[in-house]
């Protein structure tokens, strides 16, 4: 198969389940909800060293929010069960809590599995928050410098997915990156999607494992690395010489493969040679999207 | 659905009804559920007409200013009145909503005598006036009231939230503990409340787009983005409750 002259490989990216939430990051104006998001997913690229996975999943006008001013959607994604509670209390602690004019409000209220975010982070008010039930749903008050902070009492856990990818081969570096953002751009703003590298970009794919430090649980992903194409099994067709990846995480299966699927041929321009994507044989994990049948 | 067959001569009690205790039953079981009328017995079916039954969702239509303590301890459903209504309207109320199109007297939310806790959750929407002493000891839950509140409206409150559009009387929230009475009007407070702040409340904002929106009371936007001095009190009590009253855009 080819779009535009770039071949797409034969083969299918690899990805895992994992424990996602949603959060609605509201402010007094876009700047202020941003600035919270963008503080809440920050270091947040890779479970492999920061323990979650956050992302921008898109911009909300007032209409869409609980409180009617502009807001943030965010998606937040880790391993299991248990580090998402923790995870969010220490992030929304520090990033959303402490931003000026900022509310933060669950995104998945109809998911059963419930996190008691707001609930934890209640006892920063030393005694002087104050719960209130709107429609159903438990908020806390939490008197702060400014004024007060709202957050809602739980928030929503589903099973996610991460770990969908795909790889862009190009002739060069500039190249390779025209492609991965005119990628990132077609995918931006999708519903259920996060990318959550910087730009939405990864330079720096890994393999599990090492080949020499037995500590290491991941390292340089050697066989689509130019440098090292004459010393190591490359991956990579002739006339490549710079790689870029995708990462995507989402809700659910079927919102990465609508991302993959706007995103792909947006990367197959000029100088890109192939769009190809990384599994592990199958035994990583249960969700496997196959490249070809995406774009078919 | 409920629609007045013979008005009462007399007050009529009916604190049976009640749209979660209907859901289990059909109409003649309605029917012949026990009232007071000027303190002699009787049933609901000698003076309502009864339409359907194991519903949760129930009406009653046309004013009933005489007929008392409607949805006295409701836990769930949904009632709605098509007129005004009596006191004790949504006595030690724990759940559900009651939407009022009309007025509602005394005690509205409130306790019963003695009771040292009123209203326990749910939601009592009053679009007119209320009687004195609306939401007295609430414990959880929210009364919102489109016109005016008469004397010691949320008096003695240990949480929950009164929502009064028009003036609030005197002696709103005396011995209040916690809890929120946010008056979009005047308000007469008690001496034992202090002057906090001017602010935003955030979650004022987001309860009056929830009437607005999900209960379909008409709510201005000054209101909702709007300016609210915040009174601490009842500092005879514990003082961890407020008045919040809107002071403009």
């Amino acid at each position: 198969m080819k779009i535009n002259g770039v071949t797409i490989a034969d083969t299918f990216a690899e990805a895992f389940t994992m424990r996602v939430a949603r959060l609605v990051i509201t402010g007094r104006t876009a700047k202020w909800a941003r600035e919270a998001a963008t503080k809440l997913t920050g270091f947040a690229t890779s479970v492999i060293g920061c323990k979650c996975e956050a992302g921008i999943e898109r911009e909300l006008t007032p209409a869409e929010t609980p409180d009617g001013r502009p807001g943030i959607s965010v998606l937040f994604l880790t391993m299991d069960k248990a580090s998402l509670p923790e995870q969010l209390i220490v992030r929304v602690g520090q990033t959303v809590l402490t931003c000026p004019t900022t509310a933060c409000f669950d995104g998945l209220p109809d998911a059963p599995d419930r996190l008691a975010v707001g609930k934890a982070l209640r006892v920063f008010g030393d005694g002087f928050q104050a719960s209130k039930v709107i429609g159903g749903k438990r908020y806390w008050r939490l008197p702060v410098m400014e004024g007060e902070f709202l957050v809602e009492e739980t928030f929503g856990m589903l099973k996610g997915v991460g770990g969908g990818n795909f790889l862009i081969l190009a002739a060069d570096a500039d190249a390779a990156l025209a492609a991965a953002e005119a990628a990132v751009d077609a995918m931006t703003s999708l519903p259920g999607v996060i990318l959550p590298f910087p730009g939405g970009v990864v330079r720096s794919g890994s393999k599990v494992g090492s080949k020499r430090y037995k500590n290491m649980v991941a390292t340089t992903n050697d066989p689509f690395d130019p440098t090292l194409r004459a010393i190591t099994q490359t991956a990579l067709p002739e006339g490549v010489n710079s790689v870029l990846e995708i990462v995507l995480d989402g809700t659910d299966a079927p919102s990465i493969e609508a991302a993959m699927r706007a995103g792909i041929p947006a990367a197959c321009r000029p100088g890109v040679n192939t769009i190809t994507a990384a599994n592990f044989g199958g035994k990583l994990g249960p969700h496997h999207f196959h490249l070809r049948k995406i774009l078919a | 659905m409920l629609s007045l067959a013979a008005r009462p001569d007399h007050v009529l009690l009916a604190d049976c009804i009640a749209a979660d205790r209907f859901a289990g039953l059909d109409a003649n079981a309605i029917a012949a559920l026990p009232v007071v009328h000027g303190g002699r017995p009787g049933t609901l079916g000698e003076f309502f007409k009864v339409r359907g039954g194991h519903s949760s969702i129930v009406r009653i239509e046309g004013d009933v200013p005489q007929v008392e303590a409607i949805g006295a301890g409701m836990a769930g459903g949904e009632l709605t009145i098509d007129g005004s209504v009596g006191r004790d309207l949504g006595l030690a109320m724990a759940g559900g909503r009651i939407d009022v199109r009309g007025n509602a007297g005394d005690n509205a939310g409130g306790a019963p005598p003695g009771a040292a806790r009123g209203m326990s959750g749910g939601e009592i929407i009053v679009r007119g006036n209320v009687g004195d002493e609306a939401g007295a000891r609430m414990r959880r839950g929210m009364l919102a009231v489109t016109g005016d509140g008469g004397r010691g409206m949320g008096i003695g409150m240990i949480a929950g939230t009164v929502v009064v559009f028009g003036k609030a009387g005197p002696g709103a929230g005396r011995f209040l503990k916690r809890g929120s009475i946010v008056a979009l009007a005047s308000i007469e407070r008690p001496a034992t409340f202090r002057y906090a702040c001017t602010y935003h409340p955030p979650y004022v904002g987001l309860l009056l787009r929830y009437l607005r929106s999900g209960v379909g009371v008409p709510v201005a936007d000054r209101y909702i983005g709007g300016r609210y001095e915040r009174y601490s009190g009842d500092l005879a009590e514990l003082g961890k409750g407020e008045i919040l009253q809107w002071v403009g855009e």
